[in-house]
C-alpha cells in the first residue's frame, strides 16, 4: 500500500514535470514568434553568457601598466586601456558578473516583498490591509534615492547581496500597491467567487487561481526591477558610496569621470561601460515589452 | 414609393495584415421613405457593418470595395455617399442621416455634460446659431423623448440611468430633423418595459415627423411589432427582403423560417421552438454554394454547387435556389 | 421684562443651534476631505519617525570621527581634538536618542527643520531656500515640456497606428527608456560641452559673466546653463509619458463615444482635442502630480553630473558628511511636499473628472 502511494506520488510528479516542461517550451515558442521579445531575450542571454563564461575566456589582469595608458582599440585590447593601462574590455567582462548578480538579487528581493505584501494586503483586507497600505504609503512618501544613500552608509556595501538589499529595501512599494489593486479586482471576479462558494482553501485560491493571473504582470515587473536596479547601483557607485568592486560598470564610469572629461583620451574609456549599460537596458525593455504583448493579448490589436 | 437610401451591390472588406475578411457580399437594399425598415440576423451577420457604411464610418480596416450607396433627399437632391470627401461627409452625417448606437450607455463623452455635447455638435453643423437657439432646440428634442430637459441638460452621462441615456441618444439623433435615423440595437441593455416605452417613442416620431428609420436588431418580436419592411441577413448576405407581412406570414426562405421558429413566443409552447442546427459560418472559410446550405433542412445538390441569385417574388427579394424560375 | 429675557435666551439658543448645525454640516460636507487629511497627517507623522531613526542607524561615532579629522588637520593630540570637537559640534553625545527626537519634533513645530552639526549658521531651512529653487527650476521645466510633448506624441501614435510615425516613435521610446537620465546627461556634456563647447558643462550660472538679478544677461546665462540638464531630462522622460499616453489613448479610441462623435460629423480636430485627449489625459494627471511631488527631492545624480547646486546634490553631500540634523530636515521637507501635493491632487481631481464628483 505504501508502495502504491509512492508510485502515485512519482507519477503525479512526472506529470507535473511534463506539464511544466511543455508550458516552458510553449512559452519560448511564443517568445521567438515575437520580434521584440526575441531580440530582448537574445541580448539578455548574451550578457548572461558573458557573465558566466567571459571571465574564463578573457581573464582580467588588474596590474597597473603605465606604458600602455589609454591604448586605442586594437586586437590586443579590444576596447583599449584605461588611465592605469588596464584592459577595458576585460574589466567589462569581469564586472558583468557582479552587475548581473546585483540586478538579479534586487529583482528577486523586490518582487518577493512587493508581491507577498500585495497579495496579503489585497486578499486579507481589514486591519492587515490597512497596516500594509499605511507602511506602503510611508515608503512611497519618503524619497527613495536619499534613503538608498543612507542605507548604503548604514550597511557599508561590500558584496552584491548587501547591495541588492539596499536597492530593494525602498523600491517594493509601487509593486505592492499595483499587485494589491490587481488582487482586489480579481477577487471580485466570478471565478474566484465560485471558488469561495465551493469552499476551496485559501492557499488553493491564491496559488492556483490568483497567481497564474498575475504571473505575467510579476514577470514583467521583475525584468523592469532588474533594469532599474542597474540604474540605481551604477548611480550609487558613481556617487562613490559603494566603491567595493573596481570592475563593476558603475565604478568604471565613476573612475573614468574622475579622470576629467576634458581629456579626449578618457572618452572611449567612459563610453564603453556607458554603451554597455544602455544595451543591457534596451534588451530588458524589449524583452519586457515583447512579453507584455505576448502575455496580454488585449494589447495586441492591429 | 420613393426610396431614401439605395444600396446597390455593396461589398465591404476588412483588410487585415494576413488576410481580408468579406463582411458584406453584394448586398442591394432600398430603404423606403417614411417607413421603418428592420434588418435582422445573428451577431456577426453584417448588420452593423452595413449600417455604418451608410454613414461612412466603418471601423478602421474596413472599406467599401464595390457597389454604391446613394441618398435621395426630400428636396430631390442625390448624394453618392461613397464618393464624398471628408468635408462633405461630415456635413452629410447627422444632418441627413443620424444614428442611435448599439452601446448608448457609453456613446456619450463622460467628461462633458449632455448640453455641452449637443452644443458642440450643433456648432459644427450650424455656424449661425447662437447659444439661446441651441438651448431651445435641445430642450425641444429632449422633451420629444419625454425627458425632463432642464435636469438632463446639465447632467453628466454617469448621472443618468440606462433608459435615460438611450432617450438622450434618440433626442441627439433628432436634433437636425434628419431624413433617416439608423437604430443599431437601440435597446439591448434595457429591461423589457423600458424597451417597449422607447419603441413607442420611436414609432411616434416616425409617424409624426415622417422620419425614416433603419432598425438593426435580433429581436424578432420587436420587428414584428414595429417594422414595415424587413431584411434578413446571414453571413454578410441579404437572404430575404420584403414587407413585413409577406415575409413573416409566408416564411418562404428557410433561414427566415428558422429564425422565426427559434423565437420563443408567449402563446405557443416551448416545444414548438426549434433552434437552427449548427453555427453561423466562419467568414474566412465559407461553405461552397449557398452559405446557409450546411444548416438548411431543404438542402439539395443544387444548393452546394452554386450560390443562388437574388430572385424577386411578389415584390420580395429571396436568395434561395428553391425560388429560382 | 421676564418675557423679553426668555425671548433673548431663545434667540441666543437658536443662533447657537444654527451655528452648531452649520459646523456639523460643514464637517459632514467635506467628510472625505477630512478623512484624507487625517491619513495625510498620520503618514507624515510616521514618515518623520522613520526618517529620524533610519538616519540614526548610520554606524560610527560622529564626534570621534570629527575629532580624528580635527586632530590630523590641526596637528593636535586626540584628547584635545575630542574636546574641541564636542565644543565645535552642534551635538551633545550624552543626550539620549529620545530626547533628541523630541527636540527635533519641537523644532519642526516652530518651523525649524534642523541646524548643521558643523556650522550653526547652516540650517536645513537655509539650504532648502538656496538650493530648492534651482532644482525646481530645471526639473519642473523639464517635466512640463516632456509631459506636453509626450501626450502629444502618445495620442499621435495611437491615432496613426502602424504608420511610419508610430515606428519612429516606438524606437525612440525604447532608446529613451534604455538610458538612465544621468547617463544621458553625461553623454550630452560629453558632446555639447567638451567636444563642441557650445554649452557650459556645469553650474547654474557663471559668476564671472553675469550678476544675479533681474537682467537679461543673467537670464540668458541661467538658461544656457540649464539647457543641457533640461535636455537630458526631457529626452528621457518624454518616452515614459508618450508610452503612458499611447496606452491610455488606445483605450479611449476604442470607446463608443469616439465612434459616436465621428458619426455626428464632428471634425477630426474636435474629436482629438475634446474627446480623445481630454479623456486619455485623465489617468495621467495623477502620475503628473506624483512626478511633480518627487521633484522636491531633487535628483542627486543629475545634479552631480552637472555640478548643479540643487537640493539633491546638497542632500547626498550631507548624507556623506553624516550631518544628521540637516539630512532629516531636508528629507522631512521632501516627504511633506509629497504628501501635500498628493492631498491637493486627490482633492481637486473631481474638478477635472466629473465621474468621481461627490455631492
Amino acid at each position: 500500500m505504501e508502495n502504491a502511494k509512492v508510485k502515485e506520488f512519482f507519477t503525479s510528479l512526472k506529470r507535473a514535470a511534463c506539464e511544466a516542461g511543455r508550458s516552458v517550451a510553449d512559452f519560448f515558442k511564443k517568445v521567438f514568434q515575437n520580434k521584440k521579445a526575441a531580440t530582448g531575450f537574445c541580448i539578455l542571454m548574451l550578457f548572461v553568457l558573458m557573465a558566466i563564461f567571459g571571465p574564463l575566456i578573457f581573464p582580467y589582469d588588474p596590474t597597473v601598466d603605465y606604458e600602455n595608458r589609454y591604448a586605442p582599440f586594437s586586437w590586443q585590447h579590444i576596447f583599449g586601456t584605461d588611465n592605469l593601462g588596464r584592459d577595458v574590455f576585460r574589466q567589462l567582462v569581469a564586472g558583468s558578473g557582479s552587475v548581473l548578480t546585483i540586478a538579479l538579487l534586487t529583482g528577486v528581493f523586490t518582487v518577493f516583498i512587493g508581491v507577498f505584501l500585495g497579495i496579503l494586503s489585497g486578499y486579507a483586507g481589514g486591519v492587515v490591509d490597512k497596516v500594509i497600505q499605511g507602511v506602503t504609503n510611508i515608503v512611497l512618501t519618503i524619497p527613495s534615492f536619499p534613503v538608498m544613500l543612507v542605507l548604503a552608509a548604514i550597511f557599508t556595501i561590500e558584496d552584491p547581496f548587501t547591495f541588492a538589499l539596499v536597492l530593494s529595501a525602498w523600491s517594493w512599494a509601487g509593486l505592492c500597491r499595483a499587485v494589491r489593486a490587481q488582487v482586489m479586482s480579481l477577487r471580485e471576479r466570478d471565478f474566484i467567487q465560485i471558488c469561495k462558494v465551493m469552499k476551496m482553501s485559501r492557499t488553493h485560491i491564491i496559488v492556483k487561481e490568483l497567481m497564474p493571473n498575475i504571473a505575467s504582470y510579476i514577470l514583467i515587473n521583475f525584468i523592469m526591477t532588474m533594469r532599474s536596479a542597474i540604474t540605481g547601483s551604477v548611480g550609487i557607485m558613481m556617487l562613490g558610496l559603494a566603491a567595493y568592486d573596481p570592475t563593476n560598470w558603475g565604478s568604471m564610469l565613476s573612475n573614468a569621470q574622475a579622470q576629467g572629461l576634458v581629456n579626449p583620451k578618457v572618452i572611449p574609456v567612459l563610453l564603453v561601460p556607458l554603451v554597455t549599460i544602455i544595451i543591457f537596458q534596451a534588451g530588458a525593455i524589449l524583452f519586457s515589452n515583447g512579453l507584455d504583448e505576448i502575455l496580454n493579448p488585449r494589447l495586441r490589436i492591429g | 414609393m420613393e426610396n431614401v437610401i439605395e444600396i446597390r451591390n455593396v461589398t465591404i472588406d476588412y483588410k487585415l495584415k494576413r488576410y481580408d475578411i468579406r463582411a458584406i457580399t453584394d448586398v442591394s437594399l432600398d430603404i423606403k421613405r417614411g417607413k421603418i425598415t428592420a434588418l435582422v440576423g445573428e451577431s456577426g451577420s453584417g448588420k452593423t457593418t452595413l449600417s455604418s457604411a451608410i454613414l461612412q464610418c466603418i471601423s478602421t480596416p474596413g472599406e467599401v470595395t464595390a457597389g454604391s450607396i446613394k441618398f435621395f433627399g426630400k428636396d430631390g437632391s442625390e448624394t453618392d455617399v461613397c464618393a464624398c470627401n471628408n468635408h462633405q461627409i461630415n456635413k452629410f452625417r447627422w444632418e441627413k442621416v443620424s444614428m442611435v448606437f448599439q452601446a448608448a450607455q457609453s456613446a456619450l463623452n463622460p467628461v462633458m455634460t449632455v448640453f455641452e455635447q449637443f452644443e458642440e455638435t450643433v456648432r459644427e453643423h450650424r455656424m449661425g446659431w447662437d447659444k439661446k437657439r441651441i438651448e431651445e432646440r435641445t430642450k425641444e428634442v429632449l422633451e420629444d423623448v419625454k425627458l425632463d430637459a432642464d435636469r438632463v441638460m446639465k447632467a453628466y452621462p454617469h448621472e443618468l440611468s440606462g433608459g435615460m441615456k438611450q432617450r438622450v441618444m434618440i433626442a441627439f439623433a433628432l436634433i437636425f430633423e434628419p431624413e433617416l435615423i439608423i437604430l443599431d440595437e437601440p435597446t439591448t441593455a434595457l429591461d423589457v418595459i423600458t424597451q417597449d416605452y422607447i419603441f413607442k417613442i420611436l414609432q411616434r416620431i416616425n409617424r409624426e415627423k415622417g422620419i425614416s428609420m433603419l432598425l438593426m436588431t435580433h429581436d424578432i418580436g420587436v420587428v414584428a411589432k414595429f417594422a414595415d419592411y424587413v431584411g434578413v441577413m446571414y453571413a454578410g448576405r441579404l437572404m430575404e427582403y420584403g414587407d413585413i407581412r409577406t415575409v413573416f406570414k409566408q416564411r418562404r426562405h428557410p433561414y427566415t423560417a428558422g429564425l422565426i421558429g427559434s423565437t420563443p413566443s408567449l402563446i405557443g409552447s416551448l416545444d414548438d421552438m426549434k433552434p437552427i442546427e449548427g453555427n453561423p459560418p466562419d467568414l474566412r472559410d465559407l461553405p461552397k454554394g449557398c452559405v446557409f446550405s450546411p444548416r438548411c433542412p431543404y438542402r439539395t445538390d443544387k444548393c452546394t454547387e452554386k450560390e443562388p441569385e437574388d430572385y424577386i417574388k411578389d415584390g420580395c427579394l429571396l436568395k434561395c435556389t428553391r425560388y429560382g424560375e | 421684562m421676564e418675557k423679553e429675557n426668555i425671548t433673548a435666551k431663545d434667540r441666543i439658543k437658536s443662533v447657537l443651534t444654527k451655528v452648531w448645525k452649520a459646523i456639523v454640516g460643514f464637517l459632514y460636507k467635506y467628510r472625505y476631505f477630512w478623512k484624507k487629511l487625517g491619513i495625510a497627517v498620520l503618514t507624515l507623522a510616521f514618515s518623520t519617525i522613520v526618517i529620524f531613526f533610519i538616519i540614526r542607524l548610520i554606524p560610527g561615532d560622529i564626534v570621534r570621527e570629527y575629532a580624528l579629522s580635527l586632530a590630523s588637520s590641526r596637528n593636535i593630540p586626540y584628547d584635545e581634538a575630542y574636546r574641541l570637537a564636542v565644543s565645535l559640534l552642534n551635538y551633545d553625545p550624552e543626550e539620549s536618542i529620545f530626547l533628541q527626537f523630541f527636540r527635533y519634533v519641537g523644532g519642526l513645530f516652530r518651523g525649524e527643520l534642523g541646524v548643521s552639526l558643523y556650522n550653526e549658521d547652516i540650517t536645513a531651512n537655509l539650504l532648502i531656500k538656496q538650493r530648492l529653487p534651482w532644482t525646481l527650476f530645471i526639473s519642473s521645466v523639464s517635466l512640463l515640456i516632456s509631459f506636453l510633448l509626450g501626450t502629444w506624441l502618445g495620442s499621435l501614435m495611437a491615432r496613426k497606428r502602424n504608420g511610419a510615425a508610430d515606428t519612429a516613435i516606438s524606437s525612440y521610446i525604447v532608446v529613451s527608456g534604455s538610458i538612465p537620465d544621468y547617463l544621458m546627461g553625461l553623454l550630452l556634456v560629453l558632446i555639447f560641452a567638451y567636444t563642441w563647447k557650445i554649452f557650459p558643462s556645469q553650474g547654474n550660472y557663471d559668476a564671472f559673466y553675469s550678476e544675479p538679478g533681474w537682467n537679461f544677461k543673467f537670464f540668458y546665462d541661467v538658461l544656457r546653463h540649464a539647457f543641457l540638464p533640461v535636455a537630458a531630462y526631457v529626452f528621457v522622460q518624454t518616452g515614459t509619458w508618450t508610452l503612458m499616453m499611447r496606452g491610455s489613448s488606445i483605450g479611449v479610441l476604442g470607446e463608443d463615444y469616439i465612434s459616436a462623435a465621428k458619426a455626428r460629423g464632428l471634425s477630426e480636430r474636435t474629436i482629438t482635442r475634446k474627446y480623445l485627449k481630454r479623456n486619455a489625459m485623465l489617468p495621467l494627471v495623477t502620475s503628473l502630480a506624483v512626478s511633480f511631488a518627487a521633484l522636491f527631492g531633487g535628483s542627486p545624480l543629475m545634479e552631480s553630473i552637472f555640478n548643479y547646486p540643487g537640493i539633491g546634490l546638497e542632500l547626498s553631500a550631507r548624507i556623506g558628511l553624516k550631518d544628521y540634523f540637516v539630512v532629516q530636515g531636508i528629507m522631512f521637507f521632501t516627504s511633506s511636499m509629497v504628501i501635500l501635493v498628493n492631498l491637493i491632487t486627490d482633492s481637486i481631481y473631481s474638478l477635472i473628472d466629473p465621474r468621481v464628483r461627490k455631492e
